[in-house]
């Protein structure tokens, strides 16, 4: 081979990955940093996108978003919203991919409750809300089992009080997200070796202690990885809120998400609505760079 | 330390496949016993069931004089190395062995004073605080070999604990493990499917098929006297070649050739004289076979035979060859490996032999060191 043939070949090597890559890079760049980089550009602004020639505004918005009781209940809101979601997301998905992964449930049953367990993941956000809105009004389903039960003596506005309104949507929430959970984990679970337990039968492990000491660490990086992978999803969750309570009553299930979409689609504040996002987004950032970090700790 | 009993064990699955068919085995105090056999010939299910990881269908299992079937693993009193070492990645070398004292509750102080004296004598002390997965693989051997010692338990189990590693670390990890089962002195039952292991390891040795216990006796003995074809195909690398014959006189006709047999054989085997006239089985061992030119001067009888090749490994040659006779299946599985497709027998020649592939040549065979089969029983005569 020539020196210029190698020298081609040599520079057609080092250009060819990006190449590939360059489809996926323009698209990204067009859909998600350009807006990102517009959005941050607007919360600089005084009436974005409202005028031709807006004029700079400093941190004038951040103010006062910040100065805004509502925004510190929304972002109150989604960090209750969003760590009960995360934290029953993976218990219960942590007991159903244990009982899923047991021999002592007979195989046929185990097959129909990996079917029934499943399914809430099988509906979209806006079906959930939907079903959760029915089965929750004041003379659904719930308020006359738990009526029929004597758990409550009278019927319960779930969506419509304040007292209980932000907990009905972390409830439907953490119903319609397990599932994730609980099929990660049992992929997880089914990949520990069965030595692994059949050594600490030997040892006098009992089942706690296989959970404490095998189980969980075993799961640990699926845990880490799908918690905060679940905790930067729960946080940007908006049509399940919108759809059941659209941020109300008076606030009480008002979160970053619906906060900003008001600002921005109710209000017309369009600047006010890019800091509020832009808050969003450095969240999301923060956590996302954690779940790197993990990831290249593994 | 205890001695283990085994009476009449069986176990049948649910689609009555029965793995381990009336197994009775006593295993003396301090005794190293090697349970080998082919593979899925059940001695892995055996020790299972020993440790309590398998239910036994019925029969007796005593460890120390007590009855264990109904009782659980951890209460038999063993301790079990596994084929993958079973040791657990997120935790350290120290953790990994005291793991089971800080299952029972033991002290943070007693638990570090024992793995230091179990490092020590497995030379881990330096490892201690890595994790299993920065280990070579003798040393996560010698990690799970720690694991068992540190529960100073009355029986080892040992699942094919060699099998991961490879063939020199082999060698060096048989030696030690040997030598660490005399120094403890703990009755030991280990599982492989390795006859070199087998040979080289055990006091005793348990030869197992298709659930059932052929022979169980010192690796000598076996060797010399296998009580049917099976073990005598099993034990030796290569097998001993088997052949089909008809005992016409005193000679044995085979294919083109005749080996008269001398009158010890008869003596040695007064059932042989019965199957005058008859088909019978013969069996040589490849150490037992001799290049005719080599041995001019032991007056040997020779066959013809046809070099199909030759396998040079420096200290002796493994030569394979086929003659003009009918070979017989032991029922090893792993023993077909040992013949090419063109050929019938193999010989272990010494390594001036100057035989090449595809000549022929005289076989000189040693008849004193001959074995007899019965055809359709395949036990020794």
């Amino acid at each position: 081979m020539t020196r210029q043939k190698r020298s081609h070949h040599r520079l057609k090597r080092a250009v060819a990955p990006y190449l590939y890559l360059s489809p996926s890079l323009l698209i990204i760049g067009l859909l998600m940093l350009l807006p990102m980089v517009t959005v941050i550009g607007y919360s600089f602004q005084n009436s974005a996108v409202l005028r031709r020639d807006p004029s700079f505004a400093g941190l004038k918005h951040y103010q006062a978003i910040f100065a805004d009781p509502v925004f510190w209940a929304s972002l109150w809101h989604t960090l209750y919203f969003t760590c009960m979601s995360v934290v029953f997301h993976m218990t219960i998905g942590m007991v159903f991919a244990l009982m899923l992964n047991s021999d002592r449930i007979n195989p046929t049953l185990r097959n129909i409750l990996r079917v029934l367990y499943i399914l809430p993941w099988l509906f979209t956000a806006v079906i959930i809300a939907v079903i959760w809105r029915l089965l929750l009004e004041p003379n659904g389903v719930v308020n006359s089992v738990l009526m029929q039960m004597g758990i409550i003596g009278s019927k319960v506005e779930w969506f419509s009080s304040p007292a209980t309104a932000l907990h009905a949507v972390t409830f439907a929430n953490i119903w319609a997200g397990y599932p994730l959970f609980m099929v990660s984990l049992l992929a997880g679970l089914q990949g520990i070796p069965r030595d692994f337990y059949e050594a600490a039968d030997i040892d006098g492990a009992k089942a706690y202690q296989k959970l404490i000491f095998i189980t969980i660490p075993q799961l640990m990086p699926i845990i880490i990885s799908i918690s905060l992978l679940d905790f930067i999803w729960t946080m940007q969750v908006f049509p399940l809120i919108w759809i059941t309570t659209g941020g109300g009553p008076i606030y009480s299930t008002e979160v970053l998400s619906t906060y900003t979409y008001k600002l921005a689609f109710s209000s017309y504040n369009l600047s006010q609505a890019s800091a509020s996002a832009v808050v969003i987004l450095l969240i999301s950032l923060g956590l996302t760079l954690l779940y790197i970090r993990c990831q290249k700790a593994r | 330390m205890a001695e283990v009993i085994l009476e009449n064990i069986c176990k049948i699955y649910g689609n009555n496949f029965r793995a381990i068919d009336q197994l009775n085995l006593s295993v003396e105090d301090g005794e190293f016993l090697i349970l080998v056999g082919p593979s899925g010939c059940g001695k892995s299910t055996a020790l299972r069931m020993i440790a309590g990881l398998e239910d036994i269908t019925s029969g007796s299992l005593r460890i120390g004089g007590v009855d264990v079937v109904d009782m659980p693993p951890k209460d038999r009193d063993i301790a079990m190395v596994f084929q993958s070492y079973a040791l657990y990645p997120h935790m350290t070398v120290s953790e990994n062995i005291a793991f089971s004292m800080r299952l029972a509750g033991k002290p943070k102080a007693e638990r570090k004073k024992r793995v230091d004296e179990i490092a020590k004598t497995l030379q881990l002390t330096s490892l201690l605080d890595s994790k299993p997965a920065n280990l070579s693989g003798g040393q996560r051997q010698r990690v799970a070999m720690g694991r068992a010692m540190v529960r100073e338990p009355a029986a080892f189990l040992m699942d094919e604990p060699l099998s991961n590693l490879d063939a020199k670390l082999r060698v060096q990890m048989r030696a030690e493990i040997t030598s660490l089962q005399k120094q403890l002195g703990v009755t030991t039952i280990y599982v492989t499917h390795d006859q070199i292991e087998a040979m080289t390891m055990g006091d005793r040795v348990a030869v197992l098929k298709g659930g059932v216990l052929q022979q169980v006796d010192t690796p000598k003995r076996l060797y010399e006297s296998p009580v049917n074809a099976f073990v005598a195909g099993f034990i030796g690398s290569p097998s001993m070649n088997l052949f089909e014959a008809t005992l016409m006189g005193d000679e044995l006709m085979s294919g083109s050739f005749a080996i008269r047999l001398q009158d010890a054989a008869f003596v040695r085997r007064p059932g042989l004289r019965s199957y005058a006239g008859r088909k019978i089985v013969f069996g040589i061992r490849p150490e037992d076979l001799y290049d005719s030119s080599l041995e001019s001067g032991r007056k040997y009888q020779t066959i013809p035979a046809k070099v199909t090749s030759i396998e040079e490994l420096g200290s002796e040659h493994i030569v394979h060859l086929n003659i003009d006779a009918v070979r017989v299946d032991s029922g090893d599985p792993d023993a077909v490996d040992d013949f090419g497709l063109a050929s019938n027998a193999v010989a272990r020649f010494e390594p001036v032999s100057a035989v090449h592939s595809g000549s022929e040549i005289r076989l000189a065979v040693d008849d004193a060191k001959f074995h007899f089969f019965d055809p359709e029983t395949h036990l020794a005569i």
